[in-house]
């Protein structure tokens, strides 16, 4: 169906470019649309810029300097001062972590709403989507007085609980939607083979949802490798900070080392925008999915 | 197949770790939120209950709330009347862009996906009064009369706020309705054109009309979306000056943490998630207008 539109798509650019080589019109759109992406892009494009400047060279009066030379030393200055490195792998391993954990809960849950029999389903499932109206902002201060209470306080798990209950009610939405469409005759022969639920979950029911876990597993990358408040909140030893901070690191003595805090922005910006330049489609999707839901 | 689907046993080890982690990570801790809103509790040893002594403060007497709630509304209104308004007419644009559609598609939805800490410490650079590029704009394209301390200046600061948040957002409502308009069928475009509607008319009268579920969806998570929002506030302006930028996530962050008002502070979370959902539910049947099929 996609690709039918799509090549139906080509198709009509293809005739309508035979007719027309390029009228008055579309240069004027190709034109207005170049300026309007470059003007959403430029803040990032000037972070850019100016993380390859000196610090002195900031208070310019120039829009835009072209680095001579380019200070890459501000990238190595970034990873020294801004403790980059330790929290770039403190990063990795939460969001990792938190993303496996999301998917593997989220399947199970998926297939107990989609294929199991009892009595409080849907209602189990609807209290499941309500969590995707709680503000994060309102479990800030319990859970840092639970976590306070238990121990949990600066500890890869305090960060990994919460940002797991926070994805799951979106993932698993899109999960169970894509399960929804899996025809049962599939799982009718599994059973008549003895298979047991597990069996049939893991080894014929997962294969197959696949796209799925794809997409819920990007969108919550980019959800954890960006969340900043609970980091900050419940990590404060060195130790446990994860990336977002470096920033923060830089007020005291190197806060006048312009040049490496915009490396570190621009350190902690890229992973994103490459995550989002290889999945895409995923991650639209993914969005689009969660926002129907409303 | 029936039996072994309606296992008691297998469903239960299929939603409790799901459930597990909802329950210790939001339910328990709202619950924990109401309880402690109750009291006069300080942080550190006994506490008394106060019944709704902290409820009817913070709603009758609280100033700061009550800045928090019109700026979150502010800020909800701008979104709707300048964000969609402008997304809608981009995103109807660039479905006449042919190859560019998806270039063009990437770059406007970039924004979104960079963390909010880079966001915001680069929104706050661009504002800086030093070497922000806002300034240095404005310099050089003979302005200079409008320069001025962009976060400094309490009757500024909150649409600069403002439009930082609508840079970020963008994409997500961009994107909304954008997908929204490729769901209306290209029939409807070769009936319209058959009919003689010139494309304002194809737009306005047919079109746009169309896109009115795709609206609700949108409005309802812009709502939501300015409701919860924090991070920027917190890393840019911290609420200030003078509380003129303060929002409902910041301030409760401040009085949680910053004041040890902990009692205090889990009211205004509790609040924070009543006013949440009411919006929610609220716009969800006043916007749930039946809208032809097509």
């Amino acid at each position: 169906m996609e690709i039918q539109g799509h090549t139906n798509q080509t198709i009509t650019i293809l005739q309508k470019r035979k007719r027309k080589p390029l009228g008055v019109g579309k240069v004027i759109l190709y034109t207005f649309m170049a300026i309007i992406g470059f003007l959403q892009i430029f803040p990032l494009l000037w972070l850019f810029n100016y993380s390859l400047l000196k610090s002195g060279d900031f208070f310019g009066d120039t829009i835009f300097q072209l680095p001579s030379p380019p200070q890459w030393g501000n990238y190595v200055s970034a990873f020294t001062q801004g403790n980059v490195l330790p929290y770039f792998f403190n990063s990795v391993l939460v969001t990792f972590v938190s993303v496996a954990l999301t998917a593997f809960v989220s399947i199970l849950l998926a297939y107990a709403f989609t294929r199991m029999k009892w009595r409080f389903s849907a209602l189990f499932m609807n209290i499941i989507l309500l969590g995707m109206m709680i503000p994060i902002h309102a479990t800030l201060l319990p859970n840092f007085i639970i976590f306070n209470e238990i121990g949990l306080l600066n500890s890869y798990w305090a960060l990994i609980l919460p940002y797991t209950a926070f994805n799951i009610p979106i993932s698993m939405f899109i999960v169970t939607g894509f399960m929804e469409t899996i025809p049962r005759s599939i799982e009718e022969a599994a059973v008549i083979d003895g298979a047991s639920i597990w069996k049939i979950l893991f080894k014929i029911i997962f294969p197959i949802t696949k796209p799925a876990i794809a997409t819920i597993s990007v969108v919550n990358f980019i959800n954890c490798w960006n969340e900043f408040i609970m980091a900050y909140t419940f990590n404060t030893m060195d130790q446990f900070k994860t990336l977002p901070f470096s920033i923060v690191q830089f007020v005291g003595q190197y806060s006048s080392n312009y040049g490496a805090q915009f490396a570190v922005m621009s350190l902690i910006a890229i992973p994103s925008i490459i995550m989002y330049l290889i999945f895409t489609d995923e991650i639209n999707k993914g969005l689009m999915a969660g926002s129907v839901k409303g | 197949m029936n039996q072994l689907m309606s296992d008691k046993r297998t469903i239960f080890f299929l939603v409790a770790p799901g459930s597990l982690i909802l329950i210790s990570m939001i339910i328990f801790p709202i619950g924990m939120s109401i309880y402690y809103g109750f009291t006069d509790w300080g942080g550190i040893g006994d506490y008394n209950f106060v019944g709704l002594e902290n409820f009817k403060n913070i709603i009758f007497n609280d100033e700061i709330f009550s800045t928090s709630l019109i700026n979150a509304l502010l800020l909800t209104v701008a979104t709707i009347l300048i964000q969609h308004p402008i997304a809608i007419f981009l995103s109807i644009l660039i479905t006449h862009c042919g190859r560019w559609e998806k270039v063009l598609r990437t770059i406007l939805f970039i924004p979104a996906i960079i963390s909010i800490v880079v966001t915001a410490k680069l929104w706050a650079s661009i504002y800086n009064p030093q070497y922000g590029l806002l300034n240095n704009v404005l310099e050089s394209i003979g302005l200079s009369a409008l320069k001025q301390d962009w976060l400094g200046n309490p009757d500024i600061a909150i649409w600069s706020i403002i439009v930082v948040t609508m840079w970020q957002g963008f994409g997500y409502a961009f994107l909304l309705y954008y997908a929204g308009l490729k769901g209306v069928p290209d029939e409807l475009y070769e009936a319209a054109k058959i009919d003689g509607a010139n494309p304002f008319q194809l737009y306005l009268q047919v079109v746009i009309p169309l896109l009115a579920p795709m609206m609700r969806v949108a409005v309802i998570i812009a709502v939501i979306a300015c409701l919860k929002q924090m991070e920027v506030v917190y890393l840019m302006t911290g609420g200030g000056p003078g509380n003129s930028t303060q929002l409902l996530g910041n301030y409760l962050y401040q009085t949680a943490f910053s004041s040890a008002q902990y009692g205090y502070g889990n009211a205004i979370s509790v609040l924070f998630v009543i006013v949440v959902l009411i919006i929610t539910v609220v716009l969800n049947k006043f916007l749930k207008r039946d809208v032809g099929e097509y």
